[in-house]
């Protein structure tokens, strides 16, 4: 699990790191994502592979839309244009309600699914592909914001709008793009966490909300401090299961609260100075 | 003159008289829909006004009517000892949302806020104690000798009672001091610390306000409809609020009010298909903070703006009492002697960066003092260390002798020291004359308990803060705009109305960061009369300035700034004749140059 609240985590991230808005309808994309590609894979029996990746355009799309709709706040509200986010979380989630209806479908993995032994602890195959998939697609990340012209332009863009416009950064470009690359990692998230829970259209919300917090725990806009979040999430719930399942989501959160104050910025987070 | 509205009482009799005619589905659904107002009033005060996202606000509402079930079923408590508990409780819970508010900001806030929320519904379903998915029945009613409360009719009539009475306060809130505390908080928290608001209290009285208001619709809620079930308080009523919210406008009572009106009336008629519904809901978010970032309530005080459509009402004439004699705007204060502001081996560090190396200075009572030198070389930093925005790496600042070093930023403009902002900082979505009452309202923050004492106390210091505000709006000669959004006017007016602003909390020294910057000629030299006439008032003045015509003609002495250090000081003269200030500017000294100067 852990694995996959890093990538919703980065999907956050990336996000914020070129516009500074935080995205509330990432959860539900991840869901829109889940539900996709168990459609494509459970129903019209296409491989894994291609369901996946036909999902996450399809997201990628849905987050271009999104970005398009709210583009005119951009420049004005950072604020009103969260809350516009959150709008299009709550149309996304009746969306997967009418489309899917409310229960949701139960996902068999792709892969033979058998527990296997890993220096005394036990985990299954699938969590290992699961782990598999989300670093390839960490490290791909990882190469085009660092190695490619457009995902450096897309890193000064993040850094000052105005000078990156100078330089012919198309900030509108870059962050149209960073949304469709932020929902199509949510939708890798989504299809392959399908297998694990059950897919639901309150999935978003559970699965969003914690990779938001490792988001933030991890340092808002840091790639590794994403991963680093995600994994923590993963251990405080593998560990917080058992008698304590009730309450496992009131720990994360008083934990989660209280990590937050001690240091704001995250583990991976810069000290960003609001000048005067 | 004064107006009174028929508006109001309309709508109140409207309120109390709606049960005669209505069957007793409707006025079912009417209870609701009051209730569901004063949660969103509540959601209002701390959002729209307060600045805070706050996605618990559900979780207070259910906090409410969960106790009070709890305690009246459980542990057999009579409902009226219950009700108090419960709304405390709720006040508690709320202040402890509150809690990470005071360390991160708004997007942080949004999400801890959402994650306390789902914890809060995850509990209750999965509780023993709670009743679990199943939640509580059989919940006794309110009583009252000589009522039926357990009907839905004379059930209406307390529930109207409590709304009239809470948006009455949130209104008197929202049009007073506390209000406008808020709503400068909202708009730049560096700028309502610097004119003395204490943001971390107003968080959490914001968080406290919003836990109240929704704590007593809980309460009210529990009793009426007898059975509470952990769906009642979940993420789909937290997205319905919020929708009530933005669709009605954010920072408006009235908006919030008649969002609940809508959506509650479009749920109840709309029962069938509640998914759209929820399709619905989000759509119309999203195309309300698009097209009417201010919701309803925005649109409608555009149209009455732009057709100047006044509300009906009918003129008073007033008596008696007239308005106080606007007090004689005395910026002097009986000037101090000595030393007024001495900063002593500061040193900042940003990371590796010296932003500040050791800077000292010394600025006399009554002096114009100049801190030039050239981008960066740490000039706003100083400030920023004086007026308490960040704490310096070592060194002291002293004011009037005393050791100020480290405190913050409102107690540094209660000490004295008001500032500007190179980059203007006004409350942007404030009028005029409400961006100047926020500075001179010097009151404490603990002055806010005449809310509930001696609300005419509030008024009457409200209406002497409007004459001064104004009064001083006509010294610096915006008066004729006082009721302008500090937003709409132009940039020269911004800036004067910062000044203003910054003179309006009678400093003692006074800090400019670049005045000049996009000023155009005429403009400067009327700062230049501006920055004498306050010092002539008994002000001491610190200036940053680039205009080398302005900080040569005003200033008195200098102190040049290269790199984080101090380089040169003295008299303007003597400063322009200074080697290493020619250099430090034109990079060589050469005769020409030494003349432009």
């Amino acid at each position: 699990m852990g694995a996959v609240y890093a990538l919703v985590a980065m999907g956050f991230s990336i996000v914020y790191r070129t516009m500074g808005l935080v995205n509330f309808a990432h959860a539900d994309v991840v869901m829109i994502g889940a539900f996709l590609a168990a459609t494509l894979f459970v129903t019209m029996h296409l491989p894994f592979a291609v369901a996946i990746t036909a999902a996450v355009l399809l997201t990628a799309v849905i987050g271009l839309g999104i970005e398009r709709i709210l583009r005119p706040l951009e420049s004005k509200d950072l604020n009103l244009m969260l809350i516009g986010t959150i709008g299009f979380g709550i149309m996304l989630q009746s969306v997967a309600i009418l489309i899917w209806g409310s229960f949701g479908v139960a996902v068999p993995t792709p892969i033979p699914n058998v527990p296997i032994d890993v220096g005394g602890i036990i985990v299954t195959t699938y969590q290992l592909f699961v782990l598999a998939v989300s670093g390839v697609v960490m490290l791909l990340l990882y190469l085009f914001l660092d190695r490619t012209k457009l995902g450096t332009a897309m890193q000064a863009a993040a850094m000052d709008r105005s000078a990156a416009t100078a330089m012919g950064v198309n900030v509108s470009t870059s962050n149209a793009i960073a949304f469709a690359i932020g929902s199509g990692i949510a939708a890798v998230a989504g299809a392959l966490v399908g297998p694990l829970l059950y897919v639901n259209p309150a999935l978003g919300v559970y699965v969003g909300i914690k990779g938001f917090a490792a988001a933030i725990l991890g340092g808002f806009g840091s790639i590794p401090g994403a991963i680093v979040g995600g994994l923590i999430f993963g251990l405080i719930e593998a560990f917080s299961s058992g008698p304590l399942s009730a309450y496992s989501e009131l720990l994360t959160f008083v934990v989660f609260a209280i990590a937050m104050m001690v240091r704001q910025t995250g583990i991976f987070g810069e000290r960003t100075v609001d000048r005067a | 003159m004064i107006r009174i509205g028929f508006g109001k009482p309309v709508l109140v009799a409207l309120l109390l008289l709606l049960p005669i005619i209505l069957d007793s589905y409707t006025i079912h659904v009417a209870i609701l829909i009051m209730l569901f107002a004063i949660v969103a009033v509540g959601l209002s005060l701390v959002m729209g006004f307060g600045g805070q996202v706050n996605l618990a606000q559900a979780a207070f509402f259910g906090t409410g009517a969960y106790v009070s079930a709890l305690l009246t079923t459980t542990y057999s408590w009579n409902p009226w000892l219950a009700a108090p508990v419960a709304v405390l409780a709720t006040c508690a819970i709320a202040l402890a949302v509150a809690i990470p508010a005071l360390r991160v900001q708004s997007h942080y806030l949004g999400i801890v806020s959402l994650g306390l929320a789902v914890a809060f519904s995850s509990l209750l379903s999965n509780s023993d104690l709670t009743g679990g998915a199943s939640g509580i029945s059989k919940i006794p009613p309110l009583s009252l000798p000589g009522l039926d409360l357990s009907g839905p009719r004379d059930y209406y009539y307390l529930v109207a009672i409590a709304l009239i009475l809470i948006v009455g306060f949130a209104l008197f809130v929202a049009n007073t001091t506390l209000g406008r505390r808020f709503k400068a908080m909202r708009d730049d928290m560096l700028a309502a610390a610097a004119s003395g608001i204490e943001i971390r209290y107003y968080r959490l009285m914001a968080f406290l306000l919003a836990g109240l208001v929704g704590g007593v619709a809980g309460v009210l809620y529990v009793h009426n409809a007898r059975y509470v079930s952990p769906d009642t308080f979940g993420l789909g009523v937290m997205f319905l609020l919020l929708a009530m919210v933005i669709i009605g406008g954010q920072d408006s009572i009235w908006g919030a009010v008649v969002g609940a009106v809508l959506l509650i009336t479009a749920r109840n008629l709309l029962t069938g298909i509640q998914t759209y519904q929820q399709l619905a809901y989000g759509g119309l978010i999203v195309a309300t903070v698009v097209f009417a970032p201010r919701g309803l309530a925005g649109a409608a005080s555009d149209l009455r703006r732009r057709f100047d459509l006044p509300w009906p009402s009918i003129p008073i004439p007033r008596t008696a009492r007239a308005a106080p004699p606007p007090p004689k705007l005395k910026v002097a204060k009986p000037s101090r002697q000595g030393v007024a502001l001495r900063v002593d081996s500061v040193s900042k560090r940003f990371r590796g960066l010296h932003a500040l190396d050791g800077v000292s200075l010394e600025v006399g009572a009554g002096e114009i003092h100049g801190v030039i030198g050239p981008n960066g070389s740490g000039k706003t930093t100083l400030f920023n260390v004086i007026s308490g925005i960040y704490r310096p790496n070592s060194g002291r600042v002293f004011v009037w002798g005393r050791d100020v070093t480290g405190q913050r930023s409102f107690r540094m403009s209660r000490l004295g020291v008001a500032r500007t902002f190179q980059n203007l900082r006004l409350f942007r979505q404030l009028t005029v004359v409400e961006n100047v009452m926020v500075a001179l309202d010097r009151d404490p923050a603990q002055a806010h308990i005449g809310y509930l004492i001696a609300p005419w106390v509030v008024v009457r210091k409200e209406r002497e803060r409007r004459a001064r505000a104004l009064s001083l709006l006509r010294d610096f000669d915006l008066h004729d705009v006082a009721n302008e959004l500090a937003v709409n006017l132009s940039y020269g007016r911004q800036r004067r109305l910062e000044i203003a602003r910054a003179l309006a909390a009678e400093p003692t020294i006074l800090l400019l960061d670049e005045p000049a910057a996009g000023l155009n000629a005429a403009e400067q030299e009327g700062l230049k009369a501006t920055i004498r006439k306050i010092r002539d008032a008994g002000t001491t003045v610190v200036v940053i300035e680039h205009n080398m015509n302005l900080v040569m003609n005003v200033c008195e002495r200098l102190t040049v700034f290269g790199h984080g250090k101090v380089i040169a000081a003295g008299t303007p003269r003597e400063v322009a004749a200074s080697p290493v200030v020619i250099e430090a500017y034109l990079g060589q000294a050469t005769p020409e140059a030494e003349a432009a100067l």
